[in-house]
Parts: structure tokens; sequence; C-alpha cells
């Protein structure tokens, strides 16, 4: 994965940084997979890449539970993905307490290892605010 | 006066990737029909090149998020012909069982959240989720008893990890694998709703001719390992695939079409293992599919649902049985040399038989690599189906039409992300 691995890395950067009783878990985006996850959680925070006309780099920081940004919906390349999991999940009543959803801009999506340097700082400043949020949150 | 209709979908919903469908009607006459993929080519045969035998299943497995299992155990199959060792005893086992894992969670996403909404009504499983919330509730917990099957052996849900050449990383103790029964026994009750579920859907009439192909074993219902048989006569190994089938580039898609040689479209898929091996299913799925109103042989692909949540059962059984069976082997992988050689491997991965073929250097470095995967494979059968819906439905307004155009691409649960990655960088567009 390239940029649109960011996801993933901060999950590796949060590693050794939260407490025991958060779970860092990589998803593809299934919806389906999100929902499990979800389930009987008071504090979700998503992180995915996104492209939505942005700055590359720049972060959005949305409540999930206040409606998914319609510019992040038209075109995800997940099969059933985190916009279906939040309408799914409503519908069925699997939402966690609390949905923080991070998007990372990113400009361009196509094969490749590692992150472009706008990336890689956006990626360590969510890591840090979701460091700091599960503090707070424990 | 000409009279022209044309009914065109440039974004397929519910189905995995990204296709188009268009179809052209004058004075009551079909002039065109075209299901076509448009998703970029990966190329993931050309990055195979060059690397070590070893990275085949885990490379090939990113094809798909929603099958990786069914790209790793075609890969190792093919592997192991190549070097001639023979994976057998408790680590064959887990191979089929990895399988029911993968069967489950497809079969059941497909059947709930993108298939069902068709027969109903609704514009998508959300939707209808908001009028069924206890079924797709029984459909969420139903797909996580597959998850669970695929995160305990292949080391994690999402993009398995533990399948190598010759078995696994690591294999399960006998008190993890008992750890599911209990939710597969619940499973296999909700797998019985679903199939009476499904049987009471309404089903466009069709009794279509199909050459149906499929791998078949003399003893069991396929996952890995027979023949490549047909209802047509086929019944070869499964390294003559290239002698009986062949690919053709098509300029409107980035997929090639598969065709039997001399003869034309077929269609690989839980119809096709159904129809082929019926007699191997256990009894509970035979008799549950007779009382869901089915036949031995299928011919009606709207009605692949059920077929669908017939062998949903099964791999719930054959999970069950498996599990119950259980020795934990004495190694978890069996060892093999590298040699110059040619392999082939052909496995049903939920939406029909994967073909890989890899040729080999001396060191086990990959030479060359085809993978023909099934939504190649049913391509022309896809197209062949949209003429007879078409046929059948003219009188239709066109969101009527439309509707039910686009059920009968979904009845083949097309995965258009796998369709597309196979194209060669030879080859030129003309």
């Amino acid at each position: 994965m390239g940029d649109d691995g960011a996801g993933p890395v901060v999950i590796d950067r949060l590693a050794q940084r939260v407490p025991p009783s958060v779970a860092l878990v990589e998803s593809v985006g299934d919806a389906t997979h999100l929902l499990e996850t979800w389930r009987d959680t008071g504090l979700a925070v998503v992180v995915d890449a996104v492209v939505s006309g942005g700055v590359a780099g720049s972060i959005q920081r949305i409540d999930g539970m206040q409606g998914f940004p319609s510019a992040w919906r038209s075109a995800s390349t997940h099969l059933v993905g985190l916009a279906e999991a939040i309408d799914l999940g409503d519908a069925v009543g699997v939402l966690p307490g609390a949905l923080v959803i991070y998007g990372i801009e990113i400009n361009r999506v196509e094969p490749g290892v590692g992150l472009s340097p706008a990336i890689d700082r956006a990626v360590d400043e969510v890591a840090d605010s979701i460091a700091q949020m599960c503090e707070a949150y424990a | 006066m000409t009279n022209a209709r044309e009914i065109s979908v440039e974004y397929l919903a519910r189905v995995e990737g990204e296709g188009s469908m268009r179809v052209k009607v004058v004075d009551d006459n079909i002039e065109d029909v075209e299901f076509s993929i448009f998703e970029p080519p990966r190329f993931f045969e050309a990055f195979l090149r060059g690397r070590p035998y070893t990275d085949a299943p885990d490379i090939t497995a990113r094809i798909c998020g929603i099958c990786p299992i069914a790209y790793q155990m075609s890969s190792v199959h093919a592997m192991e012909d190549a070097f001639d060792i023979t994976v057998d005893g408790s680590l064959r086992e887990l191979r089929r069982l990895i399988y029911c894992g993968e069967w489950i969670e497809s079969h059941v996403l497909h059947v709930y959240l993108l298939h069902a909404p068709d027969f109903l009504g609704y514009e998508s499983g959300i939707h209808m989720a908001a009028d069924h919330r206890e079924v797709v509730e029984r459909g969420l917990r139903l797909k996580k008893a597959g998850n669970d099957i695929v995160a305990l052996l292949g080391g994690r849900e999402i993009h398995p990890i533990n399948v190598r050449v010759g078995g696994f990383y690591r294999t399960p103790t006998k008190k993890e694998l008992q750890a599911l029964v209990p939710e597969l026994e619940w499973a296999k009750d909700a797998a019985l709703e679903t199939i009476k579920w499904t049987a009471g859907f309404t089903f466009p009439a069709a009794d279509l001719d199909f050459e149906f192909v499929s791998v078949c074993h003399p003893d069991e219902y396929p996952f890995n390992e027979g023949n490549i048989a047909s209802n047509k006569g086929i019944d070869i190994p499964i390294s003559q695939f290239n002698e009986f089938f062949t690919e053709e580039h098509v300029e409107r898609s980035n997929a090639l079409h598969s065709r039997v040689r001399g003869r034309g479209a077929y269609h690989v898929g839980p119809l096709a293992r159904y129809a082929i091996n019926f007699e191997k299913l256990t009894p509970l799925a035979q008799r549950a599919a007779l009382d869901a109103g089915l036949e031995p042989v299928c011919n009606n692909p709207f009605k692949s649902i059920i077929v669908r949540s017939v062998e949903t059962l099964y791999a719930i059984e054959e999970a069950l049985r498996i599990i119950d069976a259980y020795e934990e082997p004495a190694e978890p992988y069996v060892p093999c040399t590298p040699k110059a050689s040619v392999g082939h491997g052909a496995t049903e991965a939920p939406r029909g038989m994967l073909y890989h073929q890899y040729r080999l250097h001396e060191d086990g470095r990959i030479a060359d690599a085809q993978i023909t995967p099934p939504t190649a494979q049913n391509q022309l059968t896809i197209e062949s189906d949209l003429r007879f819906v078409l046929e059948q439905h003219l009188d239709l307004p066109d969101p009527e039409l439309s509707w039910v155009l686009e059920q009968s691409i979904r009845n083949y649960d097309p995965c258009i992300s796998c369709a597309t990655h196979f194209l060669d960088l030879t080859v030129e567009r003309v």
C-alpha cells in the first residue's frame, strides 16, 4: 500500500501507546466486520484515507453519529463500506456509544510502498490525537 | 418509425468492483448486450514474475478481500503439483475447514445483503434491514461464524496470513477448534432457516441450457481437489485446463472472456457445483434443497440464492465434521524442494472455479503465472442470461426492466476486482 495505507499505519504507530482495554483492529472496511468490531463498544475511532478534493495530508475529524460526509460516500473502494456500516448499524441497533472518524486526505491512489511526507506527518498527528483520546476516555 | 430503447447502468451496485451494463433494443430486436468491466487491471500476474514461489499465496490473496482463501488454496495446490508433494491427513482437512469459513462468510454476505434486496424490492441491504431487522441480524451472526473459522486458521479475519505451500505456518489445537462448535451448531439451524427464507421468494421463470463446469472429486463436495468436469462431457485433470478452455480479450472489457474450446460460454459457481456434485452433499443438505423445491440440477440462475444457502448449510456441517474428527498434526506443513517445473491448481472459490498455473525456475522463482478467476469465466454466460431476460421481459417499463437485468447479473455474485487482476502486461489492445 502507498498513501491509501494511512489507516493501517496509524494502527502500527499506536501499538505501544494505548491501554490494554483498547483494541486495535485492521479492517478492509467491510460493513459486517466493522459492526462486529463496534458491537458493545463505548467508543470507536475509525481512520481511513479519503480523496475528497482537499489538500494532501489535511485531516478531517467528524462525529460519525451525525452523518457521513457525502464527498466521502460517492466512490468507496470498499464493497459495503463505512457509510453503509453506519446506516446498517443504525438499522439493526449495533452502533458504538460514540463514533469518531478521521479522514486523511490523499491525492494519489496507486500501487506503491510507504507514505509520502505529507501523509506521514498527518498519520503522526492522528495517532497522537487518538492516543490522547484513549487516555482521556480510560 | 424506429423505436429504440437503450438501458445503461454505468455503475452496478451490490457487486464487488466496477462494472457496467448496457443493452440496446430496436423495434423489439435486441441489438446489443454488454456486461463490461471497466475497473482498471492490476497486473498481479506480472507482480509474481521473479518472486519466490512462497510469495504466491500471500500476494494472490490480496487480489480479493472477499475470497482470499480461494487464491491461497489455488496457488498452494499449483505449487505442490509443481514440486510433487502431497498434503494429506489433518492438514488436508484444515484446508477444507478454512474454505468452509470462506464459503460461509462470502455466501451469507451475498444472500443477505446483496441479493435478497432484489427479491424483496429494496434498493439495498440497509433499506431491507429497516423492515427485516431480525433477518439481517441472523445474517450478520451467521456470517461471523464463517469469519471466526477464517480468523482462527488464517491468523486474522482480513487478509489471512497463515497459509503456506505445504500446509500452514501454525496449526490450531483441538481445544481452539472445539471453541467454534457451539456457534456452528447455532449456525446450522440458522442456515436451514435461510434456505426456507430464500425458497419463499418469487423467482422469474428460467430453464436455461448451461454448460456447468466445476471441480469434481469422487468422494467429496468439491473445495480443493479433483478433476475438472462438466455436464456436457468434460472430465479432465486440472493440468489440461488450457487444452479445453480458452481466454480472449474483448475491447470493451478489462477482463478476459473464457470459453469452452469449440463450444462457447460456460457457467461456474454454486449452480455448477450443485448440478455436478449433488449426491455428495450431506443428507441434510440434500433434503433441505429438495424441500426448498430444487431439483438435483437447477437451471434457473435466479435460484442461485437458494443454492448458495444450501452450500452454506453444507459448509457448516462439513466444518463440524472436520472439527469433531480433528487430530493435531505432527508438523504444520510438508516441506518441499523447488525445481524447474509447471504446476496447476483449481479450487472452488465461493463464486466458482479458480484456476492457477505457475511455471517455475529451478530455484523456485516464478517465471510465469496464469490466474483465471470465476467472474471472467462467467462473463459470456452473464451476457447470454441478459439476452434471455431481455427477451422475456421486453414489455416491462425501463426501470423494472433495468431492475431484473441487474438482478440477473447479481445471480453470479460477480467479483469484478478479481476479474481484472489477470491481464498480462504483454496484452496489446487493438
